[in-house]
This record gives structure tokens, C-alpha cells and sequence, in this order.
């Protein structure tokens, strides 16, 4: 029988490792993921989530970063500015999460930037968006104009003999920023741009823009609305006013095209990411996908892949820094790749990075044919002044 | 042409948004703020029907039931009560609004969702091609204006309400239950909200905030036409073919704002709007 003193000696013992372990578990590693489960990124922002849970749960399955745990800690920011100030005020300094990974509207971005600054957290943006913003702490792995509106603009002139444009778009960064690059693009071509009209983000009546669109009577339409509901109010709107012309959407992914239906057959568009690219790690993640979510997948989509692979770079930057210190992972991040559905990415062009960029058109079932592929393109000069 | 099109189906979606509010506004002399609930609870019957496979058509015939049922059961519990105290009454209806908002997201989810058309595509019209659920939507909107008309000025309900719109306690005083006619007021404005909700759906898309920017649009139309469903058309082709021109001719964010501040325009240089009187 142990003595007393013994029993308390166990005691403290006990306490003190229990303790350590609960410090241990105290340390995991907490990647903030701000997205728009409220208003119009609604649709696409699930598919998020899952991409980054199934992220997560393969990386703490072998291990976590450094021995360390991923948790993720996701916020809605209702796809605006006043809500990610909040969600990024909440992540950084009450959850104080140790980098944001995410796809968001233009808007929002902009809107949470300040806070990224003033709490020096690592920020991997992970959707496609209008290009040049650069920050210290800002990384992104998709695609800029430079990468995306060439295909589209060129197929257009090519195979539809396409001379004149028009241009629809919602009423912020990302849909006046993609129009203003595709409309440099066109004329640079030779091409002429007839029109170029905006409606609010949150806007659902395009009822004067079509009617516009419709007196100008251009050989092609070009469309950047917001990810989501304007998309797909908009191609419904189009249909129902019976416009066939060829019709490139700078803004459409997969699963938004799905929820479409029939009205998105026939869109042209151009992406870094198609479910029916055939590779062995697409075809891996895809799988991996449909057995950890079954019957709840979302579509993974050209704004979802991106969160996936940002995980991972980051998991990259902080076993090559050796440590989540903010300066060291951003330093590193340029540095490492990861090879994932869309193939190799590294954000070594000005926190920009190259990627393989195909040109689909949507399919009656909603699924898109990949009509031609440009290997490698470069974002060109989007941060020139960025250390 | 095409323009004469968009203000005529402009004014007819606006026209079916703003009539439930109209009746109910005339009756109780209050405005419902919960209106836009009822609208966005329209366009989830809607989604109901979407999502059960059924004949896009039967959404109108659903969501007006579900509406009815809805403004009953409202009537009872949260306006009978504060009959006396109209202010009180105007914040009950706000606050109502943002419940229903959060019931719809807690069944639902805060997401934007979609319904499945009636009908889609174009037809030729007057030498263009129209968008074919646009023009079915005036029709509709002819149909509910007439419609209303008849049950206002053809049936004993109809004459009692315009009694109790044109004064309560006497028409109370010659044994007209306004009760009653309140009771049914409310749930018919619901009904109507709910239906609106269902129209215009397949336009653009569903979610827990759907009512809110039609709810302004709808309050103020109501405002600057009394109290006549006459006077109602007018404004909504008045008003909605502004919004159209401004849209058209400078830029759609300021055709937003176009109702509005017209109608605070009218408003201010002739307090009767529309209205003859």
C-alpha cells in the first residue's frame, strides 16, 4: 500500500502530465477559413468547406503539420464587406488562428486585407479573382485575368469569327476588374466592345441590361458577376429573353453551372479546374471526396480546388520554416509546391501562380467538355513591387 | 418596343408585390412590415413544390394556401391583441419579419437556392423576341387586379371591407363585424404577399432575405396611391416605368434608387399621390 505522500506525489504526477498534453493539444494548428455561407457566394462557399475538412482530416490522419493538429475555424462573411471585417476581426483576434486559407468575394477580401496586416497572419486567397492585390501576408493560388481571358476572347474570334462585344458584370472589384482586362484584350485583338453595364452585387433584375444588350446586337456576350445567385439570375434572365448568341461567363464553376440546369448549356468557360480532368491526383482527391462526404458532396469546383491545395502549401511553408511564425511561413511560401487535381502549384510569380488553364463549354447534364488546354500559363506581372 | 415590354412587365410584378400590402394597409390602416416575410415565405412554397417534382404552375395555388394559413394563424396570435395600439402593431409586424427570416433559415439554410420555371424561353412580340414568362406574369397580374376588383365591389365581403376602409366605427356601428373583416383582410394581404413571392421566383432566386428589397419598393408605391387598386396600377407603371427608363438610359444602380426617390418626390408636392381625392 502506498503511503500517503506517495499518493500525492502520484497525484501531482498525474496532474502535470494530463496538463502537458492538454498544452500539447493546446497548440494545434488553427487555419481560419472566412467564407460566404450567407448571400451570394451561398452556393459555391459549402464546397469550400468540404474541400478544406477533407484537407484537414488527411493531414491529421498522417500525423498533422510538425506532429500538430489541423483545426479549421470557418466564419460566414455573408460574401460582403461589413461581414468578413467581422469574420476577420473574430478569426485573427479571438480565435487567433495561425493563417486564413479561403475563397471569397472581391469585396470581402478588400475589406479584411487591413485586419490581415494589422494581425500578421499568413493569407492564402484561394479564388480566382480580378488580380493585383498584393499584400505582405498575401498568397494566392488561382487564377488572375492574365491566365483566363485570352482562351475564351481567342476561341470567340477564332470559331465564331466574334468582332463585336458586349460586357455584363456585378458592381465591384472582380466583376469591373475581369471586364476591364477583357476589354484591354478585345480591342488590343482588334475586336470592338459595344457595351459595358453593371448591376449590384445583390441585384436580381437585368431587365434594362438585356434589353441594352439586345438593341446593341453584338456577336458575343462576356459576363463577370459575382460567384453564385447574379450568375445564375442572369443566365436564367438571358435564356428567358432568348439570347443565343456564344456566351463566355468569366465567373461560372461547376457547381454553379449544375444548379443552372438546362439554361447553362452551351457557356463557354475558361478555369483552371474541370471534375473531368484526367489525372491520377484528381481522380484520387475526387474519390477521397465521395467517400468522406457521400450523398452531401458539392460539386468540387474551381473554387473549392484551390482550398484543398492551399492547405497543404501551407502545410508545406511551415515544416520547410520549421515553425508557424507568420514572417518565416511567408517567406517560405513562394518556395514549396504541392502537386494536387490541378497539378503542380507553386505561388512563385509574385504570390501569383502559373497554372494550366482549359477552355470547357457546359454540357446539357451540367458537366463541362474541355475543348482545349494551355499548359502553364503565367499570371504575368501582378505584384511587381511586393518583396 | 422592346422598353414598352420591360415597363409593362416591370409594373405588373410590381403590381402583384404591392397589392396584399395595399388591402392590408387600407383596412388596418397600418403597414405590414412583415410583407416581405410573407413574399419570401411565397418563394419557399415555391422551392417546396421544386423540390416534391410537382408542376411548376401548382407553386401559385401552394404558396397562396400556405400564405393564407400563415396570415390566420398571425392574425390571431400577434395583431388581434394590438388592435388599439397601431404603433405597437407596425413594430410587431418588423419584428415578426425578422423571425420568419430566421425560421426559413433554420429549415432551409441561409443559402441562395432556386425554382424550376413554368415556363421558359421567348416568344415573338409586337416584332420581338420576349422573354415568355414576363408576359404571362401581366396576364396573371390583369387576372389578380381584376379579381380583386370583383371581390371588393361585387360580394358582401367586399362591401364591408371598403365600409370598414372608409370608416371603421361607423361600419362597426351599423353591425359590420370589422373583426372580421380585418381577420380576413390579413389573411387574404398574406395570401397575396406569398403569391407575389411565388411570381417572382422563377425570375431570379430564393433565400431568407428575398422579401426585403420588394418590401421598399411595395411601401412605397402603397404610399404614394392611397388607397385604390386604380390608383395602384398607375403608380406601378408610373413609378416602374421610371425605374426602367433610368435603368436604360443612365445606369441600373441609380434605376434602384428611382422609386424611391420619386416617390418622395410625389410625395412632397402632393401629399394625395395618386389618389383622387
Amino acid at each position: 500500500m502506498a503511503s500517503r505522500l506517495e499518493r500525492i506525489r502520484i497525484g501531482i504526477l498525474t496532474t502535470a502530465v494530463l496538463g502537458l498534453a492538454s498544452a500539447a493539444w493546446a497548440q494545434d494548428i488553427k487555419i481560419g477559413i472566412p467564407v460566404g455561407l450567407s448571400g451570394a457566394n451561398s452556393v459555391v462557399a459549402p464546397s469550400v468547406v468540404q474541400s478544406a475538412e477533407l484537407a484537414a482530416e488527411e493531414i491529421n490522419a498522417k500525423g498533422g503539420i510538425m506532429g500538430k493538429k489541423v483545426v479549421l475555424e470557418v466564419a460566414d462573411d455573408g460574401s460582403g464587406a461589413a461581414g468578413a471585417q467581422k469574420a476577420f476581426d473574430s478569426l485573427i483576434f479571438q480565435k487567433k488562428v495561425n493563417a486564413l486559407i479561403s475563397m471569397e468575394t472581391s469585396a470581402a477580401r478588400n475589406a479584411g486585407l487591413p485586419i490581415v496586416t494589422r494581425g500578421k497572419t499568413p493569407f492564402i486567397y484561394t479564388s480566382f479573382y480580378e488580380g493585383r492585390s498584393c499584400n505582405k501576408y498575401l498568397y494566392v493560388n488561382a487564377w488572375v485575368p492574365d491566365q483566363q481571358v485570352a482562351p475564351i476572347v481567342d476561341y470567340f474570334a477564332k470559331n465564331s469569327n466574334a468582332k463585336t462585344y458586349f460586357l455584363i458584370g456585378s458592381d465591384y472589384a472582380f466583376g469591373r476588374g475581369m471586364l476591364q482586362f477583357t476589354k484591354g484584350y478585345i480591342q488590343k485583338k482588334g475586336g470592338k466592345v459595344l457595351g459595358e453595364e453593371y448591376l449590384p452585387m445583390d441585384g436580381s433584375d437585368w431587365t434594362a441590361i438585356i434589353g441594352k444588350l439586345k438593341a446593341a446586337k453584338p456577336d458575343a456576350l462576356i459576363t463577370s458577376t459575382a460567384g453564385g445567385a447574379p450568375n445564375v439570375t442572369l443566365t436564367k434572365q438571358l435564356r428567358a429573353a432568348g439570347i443565343n448568341i456564344p456566351y463566355g461567363n468569366l465567373a461560372v464553376d461547376e457547381g454553379t453551372a449544375k444548379s443552372m440546369g438546362p439554361d447553362a448549356e452551351g457557356i463557354f468557360i475558361s478555369g483552371s479546374y474541370f471534375t473531368n480532368i484526367d489525372s491520377p491526383k484528381n481522380k484520387e482527391f475526387l474519390a477521397a471526396m465521395q467517400k468522406k462526404f457521400g450523398a452531401d458532396l458539392k460539386t468540387p469546383n474551381d473554387l473549392s480546388v484551390p482550398e484543398y491545395e492551399g492547405v497543404y502549401l501551407y502545410k508545406a511553408a511551415v515544416e520547410k520554416a520549421g515553425s508557424t511564425d507568420a514572417d518565416k511561413v511567408i517567406a517560405a511560401l513562394s518556395t514549396v509546391s504541392f502537386e494536387g487535381p490541378r497539378g503542380k502549384i507553386q505561388m512563385n510569380k509574385q504570390r501569383h501562380a502559373p497554372l494550366t488553364m482549359y477552355l470547357g463549354q457546359v454540357q446539357k447534364d451540367g458537366s463541362i467538355k474541355v475543348l482545349e488546354t494551355f499548359p502553364n500559363v503565367d499570371p504575368g506581372a501582378q505584384c511587381p513591387n511586393l518583396k | 418596343m422592346a422598353q414598352i415590354l420591360d415597363i409593362v412587365t416591370t409594373a405588373a410584378i410590381l403590381y402583384a408585390v404591392a397589392a396584399g400590402l395595399l388591402i392590408v394597409f387600407g383596412v388596418m390602416k397600418i403597414i405590414n412590415f412583415a410583407h416581405g416575410a410573407f413574399l419570401t415565405i411565397g418563394g419557399y412554397s415555391a422551392l417546396i413544390v421544386t423540390r416534391l417534382g410537382w408542376n411548376p404552375w401548382w407553386s401559385l395555388a401552394f404558396a397562396v394556401v400556405i400564405g393564407v394559413v400563415c396570415g390566420a394563424i398571425v392574425e390571431r396570435l400577434v395583431m388581434r391583441p394590438l388592435y388599439a395600439r397601431p404603433l405597437d402593431a407596425i413594430l410587431a409586424t418588423w419584428g415578426l419579419g425578422i423571425v420568419v427570416g430566421q425560421l426559413i433559415t433554420l429549415q432551409f439554410g441561409r443559402e441562395v437556392q432556386f425554382v424550376q420555371s413554368p415556363v421558359t424561353g421567348a416568344m415573338a412580340i409586337l416584332g420581338e423576341s420576349y422573354s415568355e414568362y414576363r408576359l404571362i406574369l401581366v396576364i396573371l397580374a390583369v387576372i389578380l387586379a381584376l379579381a380583386m376588383g370583383l371581390v371588393l365591389n361585387g360580394t358582401k365581403l367586399g362591401l364591408q371591407t371598403r365600409a370598414v376602409i372608409m370608416n371603421e366605427n361607423l361600419a362597426r356601428g351599423l353591425g359590420i363585424n370589422s373583426g372580421l373583416v380585418r381577420f380576413a383582410t390579413f389573411s387574404i394581404g398574406s395570401g397575396l404577399a406569398a403569391l407575389a413571392g411565388a411570381l417572382i421566383t422563377p425570375l431570379s432566386s430564393v433565400d431568407p432575405n428575398m422579401g426585403v428589397p420588394w418590401l421598399v419598393n411595395a411601401f412605397m408605391l402603397v404610399l404614394v396611391s392611397g388607397m385604390s387598386l386604380v390608383s395602384l396600377a398607375v403608380s406601378c407603371l408610373v413609378l416602374g416605368g421610371a425605374q426602367v427608363l433610368v435603368s436604360t438610359y443612365s445606369d441600373p444602380v441609380a434605376g434602384g434608387l428611382t422609386i424611391v426617390v420619386l416617390a418622395a418626390l410625389i410625395l412632397r408636392f402632393r401629399p394625395q399621390g395618386f389618389a383622387r381625392e
